[in-house]
């Protein structure tokens, strides 16, 4: 199911816009996002022992990490609510038209 | 209802308004990474010591900066036009309602099947029972069966009006002389509250709107009685 209820508690907002405890993939997306950007600042500042150069590319891993992780959460709970749309429709369908010459289970036998 | 302080949107109750909650969580999380990388430049900038003073191009930045932006406008355009084309999309309505914009209350006329119409008056603060909401409640809800598609004209007999409820998704300016129409689907049963969202006199805040979305039994049941009390 996606991760869409809880909306009634009071979110934390980052940067006092993005509630992130109330909007879908928000959380997991900042998480990735400063986990990887964590990693590369590091590894970029092994690497070549320039301070200012790694806390660049920390903010580029951020950005980029928490978007790419936050476009793919997004489809797949944009694929999951579709999914669970045709469900409930179908679910819905079969209540009202069970029975009837409408059921869409029922085979069709040829007179 | 808007709960106090509240500064987001309202729980969504039409498949629009859920569209609507999920392009702009999208086009929100886009506007708090252009802020984190303007703050992060922003700071940058500030704390730098160094100082170039011959720069006279750089073609490399110049590119980096017009594609980037043109990229962002592009993810943000795409999800925006298929709502707007979502929303335009031709439906099939089971009910039409009229609703007019007057000073200062709304009237609503079912007339599909009878003839049957209201008006809708703001409750007075000093009449609310325990538990109603004050500005919000009108002597007569504008009742709709749920899970139906639901065409409103909207329209005006004074002044300018606009007929709005912000769970639904809907909003529709009220122009004398002019009808004009929108369309939801209440999702699920519940009482949902707009306002009037164009000034139009001095009690433009004292003429709200109430919907209610109910089973269809219960929307025979109400209309049905209605048309006895009429």
């Amino acid at each position: 199911m996606t991760e869409e209820g809880g909306k009634s508690q009071v979110g934390t907002k980052v940067l006092g816009i993005l509630d992130i405890q109330n909007t879908p993939c928000a959380r997991e997306s900042l998480l990735h996002g400063s986990g990887a950007s964590l990693v590369a600042g590091l590894l970029h500042f092994l690497a070549t022992s320039r301070v200012k150069r790694s806390f660049d590319v920390g903010v580029a891993g951020f950005m980029l990490t928490t978007l790419g992780s936050w476009f793919y959460c997004r489809y797949n709970n944009a694929k999951l609510r579709v999914q669970q749309r045709i469900i409930q429709d179908g679910m819905k369908n079969k209540v009202i038209y069970e029975g009837t010459n409408l059921d869409p289970t029922r085979k069709k036998t040829e007179d | 209802m808007a709960h106090p302080t509240q500064l987001g949107f309202q729980d969504a109750a039409s498949p629009v308004m859920e569209e609507l909650l999920h392009f702009h969580d999208h086009a929100l999380m886009i506007v708090f990474l252009i802020s984190t990388l303007v703050l992060y430049i922003i700071i940058a900038m500030v704390s730098t010591k160094l100082t170039n003073k011959y720069i006279l191009d750089s073609q490399e930045i110049e590119i980096v900066w017009t594609v980037l932006p043109a990229v962002i406008l592009v993810l943000i355009a795409l999800p925006s036009l298929r709502i707007l084309y979502l929303m335009d999309e031709i439906n099939d309505p089971h009910l039409t309602i009229k609703a007019m914009g007057h000073q200062w209350y709304w009237s609503y006329e079912y007339t599909d099947y009878e003839d049957l119409g209201f008006d809708s008056y703001m409750i007075p603060t000093q009449d609310l029972t325990p538990g109603q909401f004050r500005l919000l409640e009108t002597d007569h809800r504008m009742v709709v069966p749920m899970e139906s598609p639901v065409r409103v004209l909207v329209s005006a007999e004074d002044v300018l009006h606009s007929w709005a409820v912000p769970s639904l998704g809907v909003k529709m300016d009220a122009v004398p002389g002019r009808l004009n129409q929108t369309a939801f689907i209440a999702s699920r049963p519940g009482v949902f509250y707009g306002q009037c969202s164009e000034i139009c006199g001095a009690n433009h805040s004292f003429m709200p709107i109430v919907v209610e979305a109910v089973p269809l039994e219960h929307f025979e049941s109400w209309s049905s009685l209605m048309l006895e009390d009429a």
